[in-house]
């Protein structure tokens, strides 16, 4: 039985773990402010950005314990698995980017200066799961199957995995837009570390690997995980060149419009609609003063491509054992079911995407294209169909 | 994946000016044809088309699915309107997964695949057959690193071959080479997964064609044979023949719901005996998530309502004596549905509207008042009563008759109470109050084809997107009384990870002959397997 206290608790934990996060992106954005150039190439804080850099991890890291504790303590109130409606999934799905964040982003590439936009990532999923609160309860008995743990969990972790491959890929093919232009604009034969150099590059034999990216680079291009800006002390201004060929008005505009009419759509909440465009417009800006310090493009691609190969299995399996429930469940293992269709659909588009890579006049940002799109149907496969389109899924903000 | 289609091309140059253009002959254009459906591009369209089907079929109602909006679509009461639906109909965007184009698109996909995969599965057999190819000019490769060692040749070799087996790479002896190579599967494994779909739709379309999917609602104490004629609804395959059907009889000794504090329910469960030519066989709980399997049939729990035992008398004779199956009638504490009495006479038909409160405390002014508990522990039965001619004998669903003027009395019940109506006429009695319980019986046989071709399509995923084909040569010549010995790669994919893989084949190899690290500056040498750690001041500017 859902435990009152218990359940009271976890939601004042989330809401502590969201101020907290809160706080640190605004640390965060504060060290990425604070970021220079040095004459190597490589980024290097000034002595307040660091100091400010160091309290945002240790608060990021604070209230990354707090937010476990709210996930654990919902668990517990509710007596079953913390992931059954799309509150708990949102809230889940924050604390695996954030943990991605600091460990894979910070610890292991060294990118510490971007994580203010992973923290910003885990503060709107928070903040759209208020928006879906359900009180801790049990599941109706449709959903009350170990499958649960199966099929929810392969499907949550595979979403988490793609919307990393996804946030790779949009800045990829921003940052290969960026690139592009400068090389454009200073007249240089452009050769290798761009999104569409395969695209360009000799034809790559039938059956190789689609993430031969790093070939035809000059040595040492990925040697360091700071800002790579490919050329020497003469040029070093180049990388802020990157930001000037991109335009400073759609970098705010295009999330501005896009998260509002998404909201709009989905809640129909016209306050909460200027609110996230608001917010989606400063990260924009963000983002656009952001470009110079994003890794090269072809590495972020890759990255991209990596991600989404490590999510695609997850979500076949995560598909499989839905019709294996469903067929336990309904009695029918598949019946295009808006939700079933959906998750096919999105499946269907990132199979095109994995084969678009190693196709022939699709390789390079035409397949980005592609995956993006895919995590478009992704979205609407999660929010629009479980909360508009009625079918054996619809619990009303439930998975 | 062949390269791209070139028309055939005249024997001579014809001189310019007016000219017919090519026009292939039907050899040529099936051949044209079948060379389009190879290639991957088209593949790639192809599944462009099936994701833009589904698109269409989760915005637009399915008839499958959602019956009751395709009828108010049809009927313009929602969506675009009726004329814009008859047009969706003719294309068959009602029942898209089930229209011919959708049909099509899978026989094109399927044809393009074979076309991709018959030739790329026998290029695998060959290369996987082969076995791994000598090495020329290993110092001249990007990943490439010299031994000495004190060991013999042969020694050195063996010892390579080890360290290269431990690794799961294919091995050879070509000479003073070992030839190595590995990540056959990643080809291998997108064969298989490709190929798993062939399974997959194989499963489908036996359980479409020999499969059978039937309801049936059940009252408490109620049973049925699973015979065709038994079933409320039934969709059989096109091969599943009445001789089909096991002759099982299921009958429903009890029904069980139970309920959170909140009435939201917890569990159902339908306690089925099953027994054959009157012999008990079993007896089991049917639940949500718990089917029972008997004899390749499954039955699941789908529904369940309210069943009041409802008589009707004329004087001593009994007119009507049993459990009336209630449909939900708003609400989780409402219950409602018909009761229609045969009679002869058209004109003295009888018919009875009942609705069931579960939760009907009398108030202070002696009205019952409802309340929100679905569980029947003050139920009462509200039975309106219908009398001349219905039209009981024209052919209308269950729940419709002539209803008229209204009916001509209702009465309030209790369970184990009768009321008299129609002056004393008729007497009503609402004997108990049990349930009924919706069972689905299917009989699904592709399911394990389908399982396996799951299986396989994951077994082949995980190579195809992880393995990577590298070679690896090692050669020993003599050296004094040792040997030098030449380690030296390729990787065709995923060459940024490679360094490190090979730098390892080198640090295990040199543990496994003996040899010395060589001196770190060592002229000649590779710079690939000793990448500089760090960017270093030297760095070109």
């Amino acid at each position: 039985m859902p435990n009152e206290s218990l359940a009271q608790l976890s939601n004042t934990l989330f809401s502590v773990a969201l101020i907290t996060y809160i706080a640190a992106m605004v640390g965060y954005f504060f060290r990425l402010g604070f970021t220079r150039f040095t004459s190597q190439g490589v980024v290097a804080g000034t002595a307040a950005g660091r100091r400010v850099g160091l309290l945002a991890t240790g608060v990021a890291v604070a209230g990354w314990l707090v937010h476990l504790a709210s996930v654990t303590t919902r668990g517990v109130a509710a007596g079953r698995v913390p992931w059954a409606n799309m509150y708990e999934y949102s809230s889940i799905l924050a604390l695996g980017a954030v943990a991605v964040g600091l460990v894979v982003v910070q610890r292991r590439l060294g990118y510490g200066h971007l994580v203010g936009f992973v923290l910003a990532a885990a503060v709107l999923s928070m903040t759209s799961g208020l928006l879906l609160f359900t009180e801790a309860g049990p599941v109706v008995p449709a959903l009350n199957s170990y499958w649960i743990k199966i099929h929810t969990s392969a499907m949550m972790t595979a979403s988490s995995v793609v919307i990393v491959g996804f946030v790779a890929t949009a800045l990829s093919l921003v940052k290969d837009t960026a690139e592009r232009r400068v090389a454009a604009r200073s007249g240089e034969s452009y050769v290798g570390s761009t999104v569409g150099a395969a695209q360009v590059g000799a034809a790559a034999p039938a059956g190789a690997a689609p993430d031969d990216r790093t070939e035809g680079r000059p040595d040492g291009y990925e040697a360091d995980a700071g800002v790579d800006i490919g050329a020497g002390d003469g040029e070093w201004a180049s990388p802020l060149a990157q930001r000037e060929a991109l335009s400073p008005v759609l970098f705010p505009l295009v999330p501005a419009v896009a998260v509002t009419v998404f909201v709009l759509a989905v809640w129909r909440a016209p306050g909460a609609a200027i609110v996230a465009g608001s917010v989606a417009a400063l990260l924009g800006t963000a983002a656009w003063y952001a470009v110079p310090f994003l890794p090269p493009a072809a590495k972020l691609d890759n990255l991209a491509y990596r991600t989404i190969a490590f999510g695609f299995p997850i979500w076949t399996f995560a598909i499989m054992a839905g019709a294996i429930w469903a067929e336990e469940a309904w009695g029918r293992y598949w019946g295009w079911d808006p939700k079933e269709t959906g998750s096919f659909f999105t499946w269907v588009l990132y199979a095109s995407y994995l084969h678009a890579r190693s196709t022939h006049g699709w390789r390079g940002r035409r397949a980005a294209w592609v995956a993006v799109v895919a995590f478009v149907a992704l979205l609407v496969t999660y929010y629009v169909v479980n909360l508009w389109i009625v079918g054996l899924h619809s619990y009303a903000g439930d998975i | 994946m062949t390269g791209t289609v070139s028309p055939p091309k005249a024997p001579a140059p014809l001189p310019s000016g007016s000219r017919l253009p090519d026009i292939p002959g039907p050899l040529e254009t099936l051949r044209i044809a079948w060379r389009r459906l190879r290639r991957m591009a088209t593949a790639l369209q192809l599944l462009f088309a099936l994701a833009a089907a589904s698109v269409v079929a989760t915005v637009i109602p399915q008839e499958p699915v959602t019956a009751q909006s395709v009828e108010q679509w049809r009927s313009g009461v929602t969506g675009p309107g009726a004329g814009v639906a008859r047009v969706l109909d003719e294309l068959g965007l009602f029942d898209v997964f089930g229209s011919w184009w959708f049909a099509a698109l899978t026989v094109g996909l399927v044809v393009s695949l074979t076309g991709c995969l018959l030739p790329r599965w026998r290029a695998f057999v060959r290369v996987a057959r082969r076995p791994p190819a000598a090495g020329r000019n290993l110092e001249r490769l990007s990943a490439s690193t010299v031994l000495s060692c004190p060991l013999e040749p042969e020694q050195a070799l063996r010892a390579a071959e080890r360290v290269l087996g431990r690794r799961r790479f294919r091995r050879r002896r070509v000479g003073s080479q070992v030839a190595a190579e590995r990540g056959h599967w990643r080809e291998g494994g997108s064969l298989v997964f490709h190929t798993a779909f062939y399974l997959l739709l194989l499963g489908a379309v036996i359980g479409k064609v020999f499969g059978f999917a039937g309801s049936i609602s059940l009252a408490e104490g109620g049973a049925f044979a699973d015979t065709r004629i038994a079933y409320d609804a039934a969709q059989p395959g096109r091969e599943f023949d009445l001789g089909d059907h096991r002759g099982f009889v299921a009958r429903l000794d009890d029904f069980d719901v139970s309920y959170f504090p909140d009435f939201t329910p917890r569990d159902f469960r339908s306690t089925v005996t099953i027994s054959e030519d009157g012999q008990r066989v079993r007896t089991a709980d049917i639940r949500v998530n718990h089917p029972l399997r008997y004899r390749g049939m499954t039955l699941y729990q789908i529904g369940f309502g309210m069943a009041p035992h409802v008589v009707v008398r004329a004087g001593d004779q009994v007119l009507l004596d049993e459990r009336v199956l209630l449909a939900p009638g708003g609400g989780s504490n409402l219950w409602a549905g018909t009761a229609k009495v045969k009679v002869r006479d058209p004109d003295s038909q009888i018919a009875l509207d009942l609705a069931l409160a579960t939760d009907a405390r009398l108030g202070d002014d002696g009205q019952p008042v409802l309340g929100p508990d679905p569980r029947p522990r003050n139920p009462v039965l509200v039975s309106s009563l219908y009398f001349g001619d219905l039209g009981l004998e024209r052919p209308v669903p269950a729940a419709d008759f002539d209803r008229g003027d209204g009916p001509v009395e209702t009465a309030m019940l209790r369970p184990g109470k009768t009321a008299k109506l129609a002056q004393g006429s008729l007497t009503v009695e609402f004997r108990d109050l049990g349930y009924w319980s919706g069972l689905q019986v299917t009989h699904a046989p592709g399911r394990s084809i389908l399982l396996a071709g799951a299986a396989l399509l994951l077994v082949g995923l995980i190579p195809s997107l992880y393995s990577y084909r590298r070679r690896i040569w090692v050669e020993a010549t003599p050296d004094g009384a040792g040997s030098r010995v030449t380690v030296a790669g390729v990787a065709l994919q995923r060459k940024a990870t490679f360094t490190d893989e090979f730098d390892a084949v080198v640090s295990a190899l040199r543990d496994a002959v003996g040899s010395r690290p060589p001196p770190r500056p060592e002229a000649g040498s590779q710079p690939y397997s000793q990448p500089e750690p760090a960017p270093s001041p030297e760095r070109s500017p």
